[in-house]
């Protein structure tokens, strides 16, 4: 529920958007004729005047000089020629004005219809085109085109106005003028041909002035510019946190699709109007009716074979398409309950939106219901005592009302009509059977069932009227006296209308129950195709495989072909050649606006393709195209709704896959930075001792040098001497590195005994290490070895240099070199130092392991030992750490394989270990 | 460890304890050492350093900061428990926020390896040196072009009278009195305008600025307040004419 803080962030965000985007403002009027045009001119030439960039987008003289002389000097864009049916039709250039982008435009009509093929049905969807690009309009409408007096005007006038124009447009406003006339000099304007009227309703259009029509038409006009001043004032009031609204008013509309849901929803969203509240039009699927199914095929079925109920039922379910359309055009929500309880259905919504008042229609009352206290308005005010409830009554519910009796004939299908008489008749027949063995009152049991039996196939009405032919039937041919419709016995009676009233509630609760799992049934259609899409698309890994799993679903759900482009992505591909240069027109427009267009839509309405957005939270992703079969010429609200939550999916799904891709980058260049930076400060640490002796050294003996003894001199040269090898060898490793990494590394094997490159390594070791104690234990007569001789001594020394620096002074390294069953050798290099934690033994391979220990660690670019891995692992061995001898040190053990034939050899020889 | 006693503690020769795990560095600093008089005392690891210090003394540590055992910042805190010996550090690390949080460890002063002889020499000496000079009064700096004399409030450019304002002259001489050696920011800006103010840097920057143009010093050049980029300023002693100063 909305705080007063929210209320008031909602209110400046608003008044921010009203200023970021362009702003409207209306030049109202009560009727043609009474200036608008006029005072819009007269409006924009002032702002000409004072240097404002004004640009006449579209101003219908009608040939009037005085009107044509304040366009005249104004700036004026050319319209555009659009050729409809061999005749040249001229219209506002939308394009061109987005293009030219002046400050305000000036957009005469604003309830106009375009032409046929131009990007919008209707000019006000123009308009708000332009609001969006940022373009202030000026624009003029009368008070009968406004979405929301339609009905009050039809009442007042009798003229049903069929080019409305939404009241959500009017969110925008920035100003509404109203351009007043009073009604006599109207009609006198009027008589004097200065108003224009086009010729074709030139005549029906005379009745439309009358006197008193134009004074009712005038007070709307006044009632509505008051209103709009109020919403205005009022939500000025709010952004400066004057006043804040306690508590969100939500304003609930029930609509049932039974003749009158459009006037309720407009008499409801005025109701919410007139609070500044939000709303939302609802309908409850009882799952009464056979086509409340949701798939696509149930309906058409339906559509196809329009008899009795189901065309009525399709009739109904045209009418809440269209309130609904008619609510989502005047800025509320919609949506579809499923419960076999309206009542319950209607208190859950209303809870869960916050709503406080409840708007509903006058229902048919029904009189039994009436004294059963179970009306929808009875029950609501019973359950819902918290709510408001507001009923409205409309002038065709009577018309209705009059045609009640026939409601439940008329509802009775043929099929349900031969099933009530069939089973009446079984029942009558297997009660006579049984009559012999079963008293009178077990009788009614039989009928009972009879009455369940029907009421759990089909719906209440067939259980009444089975109920009451049972109850006939019973009376006739089992009540004393026989065969009559009198009853006799006193207890016959109590016995006959205990039964009526038993098989009526019986049949009551079966009908519903079936009707509850109809309207589960329904309800889950819809989760059912949800859930199969979540799953596809939480198998795609990318997002093209999120493009071709959501069409699938979408073509096998929708019975229609599915197109899509998400992120520059699309397809599939089978699809893609379906479209047309139309076709992407609208699918760019859909993807640019963030709303759906083309068939069933008001924009670009002329492709066969419907195209929906695929959304993720705050941005547009893609566009999603469906093709339905042409013969289907709209779309159930179900449908509609269905491919909207699956293109949510889908949206979300491919946002899914973009932060996964992102993610990986992320943590690939995470992983390299990481590399590098040890790599840097590796060298920057390692290359940077050696350095740090040999420049330090050479700069004593050059400027302390004559102080020094002969001795000091000769040791400070051999320093030089000795760092610049140890540098030399820290480079050698980075080279040797780089070879490995970039697996270019040739092996050139030759033919070198173990104990040489033993040998070779330790006196090397013993070179840069004087203090080192080395131990080797080789078995004699071992046989050479096939290997790239020098990489394998670099291996064999780098373990071995490794083990010298942990190890503690006077401390030795052991060599121990052993030959094993399988024909392998084993250099076992063990240290007796601090040791290796077992979590550890694995990652000290990995490249500049010992720099992430940071400085402590001792010196070592921490590249050694994972180019010994490297040097092993090309000859096809490894290498491993392993805990050192009696539990203390480290042991690292290389595994070498022979190599060549050395095996033969070796067998041959009989050579133990 | 025990004490070994491979130096030779003379009365007269000051002591330096080196402290630093790679051999060849302690050689060469030990070598030129020795070579210029000191007497030395080498660690290979921090805790070796500190047990040599408590035994036998020293009047300066070069200490490295990647040693074996203990971080080289472990090791200063330690040793700062117990003894105000100046400790100069040698690091690899080139970061200035690094360098301050040194000092304020408790290093006076430090060396970024690679480093020639003669910077870390420089130091040692501006640390043993006014060991001996705080002990003397009559505090005057004269190096034949710049001339200070710190009791009478005196400065002069060849000869030349500069008059500096009571600001300019107290940053002069709170880094003159310790000549090559490091003064941090903070300490500055704490000891002029007071704790409050030890974040306020831009205004020792004007103040420097003003110093060294009264002085004729050249901030792109300076031939005597160096500044040492994010960490402090340094007096530079010019060796060419010697220190009058000590008498």
């Amino acid at each position: 529920m909305g705080t007063e803080q929210t209320e008031q962030a909602d209110a400046l965000l608003g008044e921010l958007k009203r200023q970021a985007v362009g702003r409207l403002t209306v030049f109202l009027g009560a009727a043609p004729g009474v200036g608008k045009t006029y005072a819009m001119l007269a409006r924009a030439r002032e702002l000409h005047r004072q240097r404002v960039d004004v640009v006449v987008g579209i101003v219908e003289t009608h040939g009037r000089s005085e009107t044509q002389a304040l366009v005249e000097g104004l700036p004026l864009l050319p319209r555009k020629k659009v050729a409809y049916q061999g005749r040249q039709l001229e219209e506002m250039d939308l394009d061109g004005l987005l293009v030219r982008k002046p400050a305000i435009a000036l957009v005469d009509e604003l309830a106009h219809r375009n032409a046929p093929g131009s990007r919008h049905e209707r000019r006000w969807q123009d308009v708000e085109e332009l609001l969006d690009a940022g373009i202030d309009v000026y624009t003029t409408v009368n008070i009968q085109h406004l979405e929301s007096v339609n009905d009050v005007v039809h009442q007042i006038t009798g003229v049903r106005v069929g080019e409305t124009v939404p009241d959500a447009v009017f969110e925008r406003l920035r100003d509404i003028r109203l351009v007043d006339l009073p009604a006599r000099e109207l009609i006198e304007r009027l008589n004097q041909g200065k108003v224009y009227l086009p010729e074709q309703a030139a005549q029906a259009l005379q009745a439309f002035f009358s006197p008193s029509n134009l004074t009712a038409l005038r007070e709307l006009a006044m009632q509505t510019v008051a209103e709009y001043v109020d919403v205005d004032l009022r939500e000025k009031r709010a952004a400066r946190g004057l006043e804040g609204i306690a508590i969100q008013r939500h304003v609930l509309i029930a609509i049932d699709g039974r003749g009158h849901s459009e006037y309720l929803v407009r008499a409801g969203a005025k109701i919410a109007e007139r609070r500044g509240a939000p709303w939302s039009a609802v309908t409850v699927d009882t799952g009464r009716s056979a086509s409340a199914a949701l798939h696509a095929d149930d309906v058409r079925r339906a559509t196809s074979a329009p008899d009795g109920a189901a065309r009525d039922e399709q009739r109904r379910l045209l009418e809440i398409d269209k309130a609904f359309a008619l609510a989502r055009n005047l800025g509320g929500e919609t949506a579809v309950l499923h419960n076999s309880d309206v009542t319950q259905a209607l208190l859950d919504a209303a809870a869960a939106r916050g709503a406080r008042s409840i708007v509903i229609g006058r229902t048919r009352e029904r009189p039994i219901a009436r004294i059963f206290n179970r009306t929808l308005t009875q029950q609501l005010l019973q359950r819902g005592a918290r709510y408001e409830l507001t009923i409205v009554g409309a002038p065709q519910v009577r018309q209705r009302s009059l045609r009640l009796p026939d409601i439940a004939g008329e509802s009775l299908a043929r099929r349900d009509l031969l099933l009530i008489l069939a089973i009446s008749a079984g029942a009558t027949g297997t009660a006579a059977l049984a009559e012999r063995f079963l008293g009178l009152q077990d009788l009614s049991l039989v009928f009972l069932v009879a009455v369940i039996l029907v009421a759990s196939r089909t719906r209440m009405t067939s259980a009444v009227v089975t109920a009451a032919l049972c109850f006939l039937s019973y009376d006739f041919f089992f009540i004393e006296p026989r065969f009559t419709f009198l009853i006799g016995a006193q207890r016959g009676v109590a016995t006959v209308l205990l039964f009526l009233a038993a098989a009526l509630i019986a049949g009551r609760l079966a009908s519903r129950l079936r009707m509850q799992v109809v309207a589960l049934r329904a309800a889950n259609i819809h989760a059912m195709a949800m859930q199969n899409l979540g799953r596809k698309l939480a198998k795609a890994a990318d997002l093209g495989q999120v493009i071709t799993a959501g069409a699938s679903v979408l073509e096998s759900t929708l019975n229609a072909r599915a197109w899509m482009r998400i992120n520059g992505e699309t397809g599939p591909s089978a699809s893609a050649e379906h479209l047309t240069e139309k076709d992407l027109v609208a699918a760019d427009w859909t993807r640019q606006h963030g709303q759906s267009s083309g068939r069933y839509t008001d924009t670009l309405s002329n492709s066969a393709w419907w195209f929906l957005p695929v959304r993720s939270d705050k941005d547009t992703l893609g566009v999603v195209g469906l093709r339905f079969p042409s013969g289907v010429g709209r779309l159930s609200f179900e449908e509609r709704r269905l491919a909207e939550s699956m293109a949510e999916d889908i949206g979300q799904a491919a946002l899914r896959t973009r932060l996964v891709s992102e993610l990986e980058v992320a943590r690939v260049t995470g992983e390299t930075e990481r590399l590098r930076s040890a790599l840097l400060s590796s060298v920057s640490h390692d290359l940077r001792s050696p350095l740090s002796s040999m420049i330090g050294a050479a700069d004593s003996l050059a400027r302390y040098g004559k102080d020094m003894g002969p001795e000091d001199r000769h040791s400070l040269l051999e320093t030089i001497h000795v760092e610049g090898e140890r540098l030399d060898r820290y480079i050698q490793n980075l080279l040797d590195m780089t070879r490995l990494g970039q697996q270019g590394l040739m092996l050139t094997r030759d033919w070198i005994g173990v104990d040489e490159l033993v040998g070779s390594a330790s006196r090397r070791l013993q070179r840069y290490e004087p203090g080192a104690r080395i131990e080797h234990e080789i078995p004699p007569d071992l046989p050479p070895i096939h290997v790239h001789p020098a990489l394998v001594e670099q291996a064999l020394f780098n373990v071995m240099e490794n083990a010298a620096k942990f190890s503690p002074p006077g401390e030795t390294v052991r060599v121990r070199v052993r030959r094993t069953e399988d024909d392998r050798l084993l250099i076992d290099v063990s240290d007796r130092g601090p040791g290796i934690p077992e979590a550890e033994r694995r990652r000290i391979f990995d490249m500049f392991y010992s720099v992430e220990r940071g400085d402590r660690g001792r010196q070592g670019t921490g590249l050694g030992l994972t180019i010994v891995q490297g040097i092993v692992g090309a000859h096809m061995g490894s290498v491993e750490a392993l805990p050192g001898p009696e539990g203390r040190g480290t042991t690292i053990r290389l595994t070498l394989p022979w190599g060549g034939y050395a095996n033969q050899e070796a067998k041959e020889n009989g050579m133990p270990e | 460890m025990g004490c070994p006693n491979e130096t030779n503690p003379g009365a007269a020769a000051a002591q330096v304890l080196i402290v630093d795990d790679e051999p060849q560095i302690r050689k060469f600093i030990d070598i030129s050492l020795r070579s210029q008089g000191y007497a030395t005392l080498l660690a290979a690891t921090g805790q070796e350093g500190l047990t040599l210090l408590a035994c036998k003394g020293a009047d300066l540590v070069v200490l490295d900061l990647g040693l074996p055992d203990k971080d080289g910042k472990d090791v200063l805190r330690e040793l700062r428990q117990w003894s105000r010996v100046p400790v100069i550090v040698l690091t690899v690390r080139s970061d200035e926020g690094e360098k301050v949080t040194l000092l304020d460890a408790g290093a006076n002063d430090y060396v970024t390896k690679p480093f020639g002889i003669e910077e870390l020499m420089a130091r040692i000496r501006a640390f043993l040196r006014t060991a001996t000079a705080g002990a003397e009064d009559g505090p005057v700096y004269d190096d034949g072009v710049l001339r200070i004399d710190l009791a009478r409030r005196e400065v002069s450019v060849r000869g030349q009278i500069v008059t500096l304002a009571r600001k300019e002259f107290s940053l002069l001489s709170l880094l003159a009195r310790q000549p090559g050696r490091l003064v941090t920011q903070t300490q500055i800006l704490k000891e002029m305008w007071g704790p409050t103010h030890a974040e306020d840097v831009h205004y020792l920057r004007i103040l420097v600025g003003k110093l060294r143009q009264k002085l004729g010093d050249d901030a792109s050049n300076p031939c005597y307040i160096a500044t040492e980029p994010g960490v402090g300023l340094r007096f530079t002693v010019r060796e060419r004419d010697g220190m009058a100063g000590s008498r």
